[in-house]
């Protein structure tokens, strides 16, 4: 399609796998959509893997810069582009891990939001304490049950897409995510009391 | 609240913290410059690879160097569109020895010794008729033409070498129709 005669907002309607196509014939303006629309996902994908922010910007740009490069090798039979990329990110992701960055990895700081009221000040510091809390969980997890609960619980992906991003059956994610569910309750258990999110110890 | 209720609350609030988090746009900024070079290289390589094509197709040909090219026959007449200069019988379904036949009524001395250059290259065959009735038999006939014909068949000329005379051989078929034309030139 010649530039200039593409109106706005037809990018938006178009697949992901249709975007792809036409960014591999040049077209800038499919690339720029499939990014904006799939890189928030990537990004929280390597963030919540790694807890590191210049980290998970690193695998985000290489993820895209690999689309670029070599995006002629995604096949849409064999699943979606979301699941092409996250596989792709994945691999960045355990490289790192690999080498053994994880003990340099820097923790992300907090965002700079509003500030609550000072009436909901403590519950808004306990509630951040809790995720936070939450967030150590998960990235104590070993790397292969962690990537299936970053996907599926944390990435809302299906079984479908994890299994292709993460390589392996549907079935594998299943158990893989089973178990690190259970890895991350025995871990929440301790601390989960006093926090705000609600729990009994009772049922703990 | 059972265990896996708790873990997936818990899930769901460290999502719901991190929706908003995305990239930085230096990320976009970074990948669409990548982009851009890469497309613009891919352009360059194209047009690079269409020229020396073309290159090679003109050194081929047409420059195979000034004592490349056929010199005009010593006493060659009056310059003539599709002279004869010697024809080969061309069967299709046979393999016997080709006949020489001459086209031009006037018998003319015996076939005109080529020039000394040992070596004949030639180009494919370009069709000149857009649809051709089946070919049975035909000749082959080598003749002088302008260097203008090349151009005609999409083959790359200077502009000042049109005027210039190239050897090629004309394949006539059955029926006296001229099918297809390659060009000649010789190497040392």
């Amino acid at each position: 399609m010649a530039e200039g005669h593409v109106p706005s907002g037809y990018w938006m309607i178009l697949t992901d796998a249709a975007l792809l196509e036409q960014a591999l014939t040049g077209e800038e303006d499919a690339f720029t959509a499939l990014y904006r629309r799939r890189q928030g996902g990537v990004y929280r994908f390597a963030l919540q893997m790694t807890g590191s922010v210049a980290v998970a910007e690193d695998v985000t740009q290489e993820t895209f810069l690999a689309l670029i490069l070599h995006g002629t090798r995604y096949d849409q039979a064999r699943g979606t582009v979301a699941a092409f990329l996250y596989g792709i990110a994945r691999n960045l992701v355990m490289r790192r891990l690999d080498r053994r960055l994880r003990t340099e990895l820097e923790v992300f700081p907090e965002h700079v939001e509003e500030c609550a009221g000072p009436e909901d000040l403590l519950e808004d510091l306990t509630r951040r304490e809790s995720i936070e809390h939450v967030r150590q969980a998960v990235l104590s997890l070993p790397p292969v049950f962690r990537e299936a609960v970053v996907l599926c619980d944390l990435q809302d992906s299906s079984y479908e897409e994890a299994a292709m991003a993460l390589d392996c059956p549907v079935g594998t994610v299943r158990s893989r995510l089973n178990r690190g569910r259970s890895m991350l309750a025995r871990k929440l258990r301790g601390a989960a009391c006093g926090r705000s999110i609600e729990c009994s110890p009772k049922s703990m | 609240m059972q265990p896996e209720e708790y873990v997936a609350a818990a899930l769901r609030a460290l999502a719901e913290q991190d929706a908003g988090r995305e990239a930085p746009e230096e990320v976009e900024m970074r990948l669409r410059q990548v982009f851009r070079h890469r497309r613009a290289r891919r352009k360059w390589k194209a047009v690079v690879l269409a020229s020396l094509a073309a290159a090679a197709a003109l050194t081929i040909v047409f420059l195979a160097g000034p004592r490349g090219r056929p010199k005009p026959a010593a006493p060659t007449p009056a310059p003539r569109e599709l002279v004869a200069e010697r024809t080969v019988q061309v069967e299709v379904a046979a393999t016997a020895a080709p006949t020489p036949v001459h086209s031009r009524p006037k018998p003319r001395p015996a076939v005109r010794p080529l020039p000394a250059q040992p070596r004949e290259v030639v180009t494919e065959f370009f069709p000149l008729l857009d649809v051709a009735p089946p070919f049975e038999r035909g000749e082959l006939l080598r003749v002088m033409v302008p260097a203008a014909t090349m151009r005609r068949v999409g083959l790359p000329v200077n502009q000042e070498r049109l005027g210039d005379r190239v050897y090629a051989d004309v394949l006539v078929g059955q029926e006296g129709l001229a099918r297809a034309i390659r060009f000649v030139s010789y190497e040392q």
